[in-house]
């Protein structure tokens, strides 16, 4: 299988080198393309991240507010998508399938589809810049899909396992909590590191909501870029890396997890 | 367990709180709206019938954004899918290191539609970027920024999120590949199967409805294009990379023309909705089969 080497080392090149570029500039070391054959110029320093909090002073508090928003968001949309996908996946009716299946369609809408009237509402009831509203509406964008996801792993648990605890006596919350729960844990896990990085990275929503007040990391990186047009490659380059390293390093931990993060429809068990 | 009627209002309650005031809700009255001249600051508000309708399909830039979108959408989604299956196709089998491989591939995926704008931006550019290094090196001459040329601005969009992308294809349709028992790899191989007959009869069904799923997905995602262009092109050069998302924007917040630019995003939620019931049907026949 040497031909499977190439190729992967091949596709490992062709989606890292630009991450990879970017690394090298963070850390000053920049390419020469005025030279043949083109060189490397540069010795490798630290010295741009401590500018990134130069060129945009509030970059860590936004750093802060991105963990605090995504974390909340995430939580919110997967306990309730949970109890939701429990829900259908219990439920009597047989056409809980293609319910579930509205709820990817939901989870593919755009948020441009929606978001100029949502910004609107949001100023009439007093919720605009308020921390409040960009959680809960990320949650709202992101729920479907944990519905989705979870009533998969629900579905595959088959109903003997609830059966034993109801005849001790035991109520919904104690059958979940006790039982559901624990067999499903890894797949929660995982929608909820999903649903944060997708939080994370998600402009639209803060955009339109606040002016400012509540600030994350991409509404950060955009202005970085549209008001201060002579910034430097480097430090941009600086601040890509640390607004990465957060997800990746998430990743990175919960790697055999991520695994379960499946949108297979589950055949009912 | 039988659920009672209060056990399902429990379940229930929260997620229908949460879509139906910060996405369902929003959703009707902008569809309300888009009937009416309402728009946040106007005194009056009386009923316009199709006339935002008519003024957004009138307008050439819409007419180019919905151009642009269609071939973005019909390039990028299968390109996505097909390179995302591949790299899931070589990674099927375990091998030493799979798990980290399987970490690395995922990092493009983690990089926001915005950060990748800006790294792109500088990748593109001829004094600090990778492709002008390349040609270097290959005693090519530099070329210009491909994002500054109208004919070619679109294709390096659609180039930078596929990157951005395939990669996440990958990571949903590792486990079902790997998970396919090894004995249906070899019966095929003993049968004579080329690589492309395994890859037809025995990878392909294992994951089709998980295809038709990612598919409704990643259609969503390109119909809903905004972010990946604002930084990358702005929309430019000229009307070459505007979308129906970005129109919307510009239209609502940058020169507030509120209900044309709620209106057109209405129109998205329309593409994305037809989108939606194909898949349903589609994935409705597969149950009868």
């Amino acid at each position: 299988m040497r031909l499977r080497g190439v190729l992967v080392a091949a596709t490992l090149l062709a989606f890292l080198l630009p991450l990879l570029w970017t690394a090298l500039a963070s850390l000053g070391v920049l390419p020469d393309n005025s030279s043949r054959p083109p060189s490397w110029r540069g010795s490798a320093s630290l010295d741009h991240f401590a500018e990134v909090g130069i060129a945009e002073p509030a970059f860590w508090n936004e750093l802060v507010t991105s963990v605090l928003t995504s974390a909340c968001a995430a939580a919110i949309a997967v306990g309730a998508g949970f109890f939701a996908a429990y829900g259908l996946a219990r439920a009597p009716f047989r056409s809980s399938r293609f319910v579930t299946q509205g709820f990817l369609v939901l989870a593919s809408l755009p948020a441009m589809a929606y978001v100029i009237p949502l910004s609107d509402l949001m100023r009439r009831v007093h919720l605009l810049d308020s921390f409040a509203a960009v959680v809960l509406s990320e949650a709202a964008a992101t729920a479907p899909l944990a519905v989705f996801v979870l009533h998969g792993a629900v579905a595959q648990l088959a109903p003997e396992w609830e059966e034993a605890a109801v005849l001790d006596g035991a109520g919904l919350f104690r059958v979940i909590g006790r039982v559901i729960l624990p067999l499903v844990a890894p797949s929660v896990v995982a929608t909820a590191l999903v649903l944060f990085v997708l939080d994370w990275n998600m402009l639209l929503v803060p955009l339109v909501l606040t002016s400012g007040e509540i600030k994350t990391i991409p509404l950060g990186l955009s202005d970085f870029f549209t008001f201060e047009r002579e910034l430097d490659w480097p430090t941009a380059a600086a601040a890509l890396i640390v607004s990465l390293a957060p997800v990746a390093a998430l990743v990175g931990l919960f790697h055999r997890v991520l695994g379960r993060f499946s949108l297979d429809l589950a055949t009912p068990a | 367990m039988r659920l009672t009627r209060r056990d399902r209002l429990f379940l229930f309650a929260p997620l229908a709180l949460l879509l139906a005031g910060w996405l369902v809700l929003p959703a009707l009255l902008g569809l309300l709206a888009t009937f009416t001249t309402y728009s946040p600051f106007a005194i009056g508000v009386h009923f316009s019938g199709l006339a935002n309708y008519a003024a957004v399909i009138r307008d050439p830039l819409f007419g180019s954004a919905a151009r642009n979108v269609a071939v973005f959408t019909l390039v990028a989604v299968p390109l996505e899918l097909v390179i995302g299956f591949s790299v899931a196709y070589l990674l099927r089998r375990p091998f030493h290191g799979r798990a980290a491989l399987r970490v690395l591939l995922l990092l493009p995926w983690l990089v926001s539609p915005i950060a990748s704008g800006v790294m792109w931006h500088f990748l593109f550019g001829s004094a600090t970027g990778v492709v002008d290094f390349v040609l270097g090196w290959l005693g090519r001459p530099d070329l210009p920024s491909p994002l500054g040329d109208p004919r070619l601005a679109l294709p390096a969009v659609i180039a930078v999120e596929v990157w951005r992308v395939a990669p996440f294809v990958t990571f949903l349709l590792l486990p079902s590949l790997a998970s396919i028992p090894s004995e249906r790899w070899e019966e095929a191989t003993l049968s004579g199967a080329s690589w492309t007959g395994r890859v037809r009869h025995v990878a392909i069904p294992a994951v089709r409805p998980l295809l038709l799923t990612i598919t409704m997905l990643l259609t969503g995602l390109s119909l809903g294009t905004f972010d990946a262009v604002l930084i990358l092109t702005g929309g430019g050069p000229g009307p070459a990379t505007v979308t129906p998302a970005l129109y919307s924007y510009n239209r609502a917040f940058g020169v507030n023309d509120w209900p044309v630019g709620a209106t057109s995003g209405w129109l998205i939620a329309a593409a994305v909705l037809g989108a939606g019931l194909i898949y349903l049907r589609l994935s409705r026949t597969r149950f009868v089969e």
